[in-house]
């Protein structure tokens, strides 16, 4: 009876689940609730967790609660640590979730809400999820390997190569993309520069009281610094109201770009305690707090999405960024659905945490999950305000015009009606003095999220303080990542360059830690200022190229996997990994090229460099700009030959894992696994 | 009543005990246990294990995108 009644209850949950997908996908016309998305999203993770995740728990990896994990061999209460299940999914959430989740969503709407919220649902249960499961347990029977010791050790020397190599590439891209979108985020905005400043003085406050003080109180230390930040957020209006002060906090575009490369050398290079760590603690609160609201606020408001469900843009000539659905929606929302960086975390931390391996499905396959759902709420924030107001905010003045009039004739012709009194009045309401060209999703998913909190609480009188709220949440955890990722990227280029010259790889030793962090902070300062300098608004060249080199990451953990899987002699069930790799194989490749040979010079980065080259020999480009266009030449050339260089790295990859399942499939080569020998448990069962 | 409020109670509890457990401020007292379990003479003090738990943990990926 019991059974029956658990059947039937799956039952409805799969029927509502199909019910809200279909509302979504074939309603037309009048603006639909947000109530949909939720549901769509919420059924389906629920059926996909307990058919789907099951499935792989059972069948394809067939864990094993009597064999101890690395937290039980190896406790020593500092790296190696049991840890509840819960907790451990807390740590594990608050790594993953970064702003590829808030933003990646937020630009891709602009081919309408359906596509990327079908692939942040559909991408999830059936890859991203995989991934991030498959590569904990991997780790897991590995003592917490890391994915390139892992491709070291299962596919090849090389493939280990390849692997760290791809992490230094995607991390310096990241770093500059995600500055990118900070300083698009903050320039010309006193109240939001103002309000990010002052995170520097307020971490730096409670570095000093965790290590002097009260060491390791991170929850009182949090608290106060907590309080101090939202009263920096409220501050921040008096900051923008004051002429003088204004005038202190207005920045560039390139001014700020200066100042947040300083920021990342000096979270770098500075002791970890002092900076970086504090923020991190300020980060993951807010963080939490946040997308709670922000959940908490949509289930309240219920508020109706505007945008249609496909845009005139799916044709590939979109403002936000150039190219068709295929491939570049998929590259665009990136972590929403599936993240390589991820198995970065499930294949660090989180392994020698965890105390059973049937944990491993609540933490790695639940966790994205959640992160799933946090790319939803971000297209529904976006998507809830009306079309023009959001190509308003995304689109490069190069396209739109920087006047609102302009830009309003422009938008309005394409047939999302906008009239420039609206964005000077949402503009003032939110106490900005324009948000016109803002390009990156943070302030639009600002704006979103200001509308969805203020219509809960504080009407449009708090709006201005919901989305300078809204900004400082975004941009606050982006430098945590930002300064995190520097951080991790000086230990890289450390180790790399130690091999030439032994003192510069000690990790303790001035010289090296300066010389590095340097190098580090060159390599994605670089791509922070080619993106500010950018006449299409960086984001449009720099996101796609993060995504290609975050997917691609993807495909080399899920080769790993699916070379693991063959050892272990999992053939049965290998499309689970299989079939997701070469999806990510395929969009990845098709982006690349696309990217570095399309004839569309908003698409192609060679065919945009020939295009300025050919204005310049025709002398139509002035004299004063031919120095910056041939920097804009040299940028597009680059970036072609850095997709390239990432394309070649998975192609090389594949090849040599091919070669090795070939091996293992027609029996030429026996499976060696490295996984470490089996130990029963010692803990009882309900430990 | 009564085990509504006992059961609100436990509820409280093992939620403050995860909080303090997610956010780091349990780390040293599990270290000093663990050390206490395997007999380990001179565990770190409080300050010594804050600073070089953070430099462990800030030297690998732990902030995703």
């Amino acid at each position: 009876m019991k059974r029956l009644l658990a059947v039937i209850a799956w039952v409805a949950v799969g029927g509502v689940g199909a019910a809200a997908l279909s509302t979504i996908a074939l309603h037309r016309g009048e603006p639909i609730s947000a109530t949909w998305f939720v549901l769509a999203a919420v059924c389906t993770y629920l059926v996909a967790y307990r058919l789907y995740s099951a499935f792989i728990a059972a069948k394809l990896l067939v864990l094993d609660n009597t064999r101890a994990t690395p937290s039980e061999r190896r406790d020593d209460g500092r790296d190696f640590v049991p840890t509840n299940k819960w907790v451990l999914f807390g740590h594990h959430f608050a790594a993953i979730a970064g702003p590829g989740p808030l933003v990646g969503p937020t630009l891709a709407a602009q081919f309408g809400y359906l596509p990327g919220t079908l692939w942040l649902i559909a991408g999830a249960a059936f890859a991203g999820c995989v991934q991030d499961f498959v590569i904990l347990f991997c780790s897991i029977r590995r003592d917490g390997k890391t994915l390139g010791e892992m491709a070291r050790q299962e596919v090849s020397k090389r493939g280990g190569l390849i692997a760290q190599l791809a992490v230094l590439a995607i991390m310096i891209i990241l770093l500059g993309v995600v500055a990118l979108v900070v300083v698009n985020a903050l320039k010309s905005s006193p109240w939001a520069t103002f309000t990010l400043a002052s995170t520097i003085p307020i971490a730096l406050l409670l570095g000093v009281y965790l290590r002097f003080f009260r060491p390791g109180r991170v929850l009182e230390a949090s608290v106060i610094g907590v309080a101090l930040v939202l009263f920096a957020v409220v501050a921040g209006q008096w900051v923008a109201d004051s002429a003088a002060w204004s005038k202190v906090f207005t920045l560039s575009g390139v001014t700020l770009a200066f100042v947040i490369i300083l920021y990342g050398f000096a979270a770098s290079a500075l002791p970890v305690w002092l900076l970086l760590a504090p923020r991190d603690y300020l980060s993951a609160f807010i963080k939490a707090g946040a997308i709670f609201t922000l959940a908490a606020g949509i289930l309240l408001v219920r508020p109706h999405v505007l945008m249609p469900p496909l845009t005139r843009f799916v044709d590939g000539n979109g403002p936000v960024f150039a190219g068709k659905i295929f491939p570049f929606c998929f590259i665009t929302i990136a972590c929403g659905a599936i993240s390589g960086f991820h198995s970065l975390i499930s294949s660090g931390t989180t392994p020698k945490m965890i105390q059973r391996e049937t944990h491993a499905r609540f933490i790695g396959y639940g966790a994205m999950l959640l992160e799933s759902f946090v790319g939803v709420m971000a297209m529904v924030a976006a998507c809830a305000m009306t079309p023009g107001v959001y190509f308003a905010i995304n689109s490069p003045a190069s396209i739109v015009g920087a006047a609102p009039e302009e830009a309003a004739q422009t938008i309005s012709s394409w047939g999302y009606p906008l009239s420039a009194a609206t964005m000077t009045g949402l503009a003032h309401a939110v106490g900005e003095q324009t948000l016109l060209n803002r390009a990156g999703g943070a302030p639009s998913l600002a704006v979103g999220m200001a509308q969805i909190f203020s219509s809960t609480i504080g009407g449009e009188r708090l709006l201005s303080i919901w989305y300078h709220f809204a900004i400082m949440f975004e941009a606050l955890f982006i430098l945590t990542v930002l300064d995190a990722g520097t951080r991790v990227g000086r230990f890289m280029v450390q180790e790399l360059i130690g091999r030439v010259w032994k003192p510069l790889g000690r990790m303790n030793w001035y010289p090296g830690i300066l010389l590095s962090s340097a190098l580090i902070v060159a390599a994605w300062g670089y791509f922070l200022y080619q993106g500010v300098v950018d006449p299409l608004g960086g984001i449009n060249s720099l996101w796609p190229l993060f995504g290609i080199s975050n997917q691609l990451l993807a495909a080399v953990a899920l080769v790993v996997a699916t070379t693991i899987l063959l050892k272990m002699g999992r053939v049965r069930w290998i499309a689970v990994t299989l079939l997701p790799m070469a999806w990510l194989v395929v969009i990845t490749m098709t982006a690349s090229y696309q990217k570095i040979f399309s004839p569309s010079p908003r698409i192609g980065f060679l065919s945009y460099a020939n295009a300025l080259t050919t204005q310049i020999a025709a002398g139509t480009v002035p004299a004063a700009k031919i120095a910056e266009t041939q920097r804009v030449i040299f940028n597009q050339r680059l970036d072609a030959a850095v997709t390239a260089v990432l394309a070649g790295m998975i192609l090389v990859l594949l090849v040599e894992a091919l070669a090795q399942w070939y091996a293992l499939l027609s029996r030429k080569k026996e499976p060696a696994l490295h996984e470490t020998p089996y130990v029963a448990t010692q803990w009882a069962e309900g430990d | 009543m009564r085990r509504t409020w006992n059961i609100i109670k436990r509820g409280a509890t093992h939620f403050w005990r995860g909080l303090r457990e997610w956010c780091g401020d349990a780390a040293y007292e599990k270290y000093v246990n663990c050390a206490a379990r395997k007999g380990q003479e001179n565990p770190l003090s409080a300050a010594e294990f804050y600073v070089e738990r953070l430099n462990q943990k800030y030297s690998r990926p732990n902030r995703c995108c």
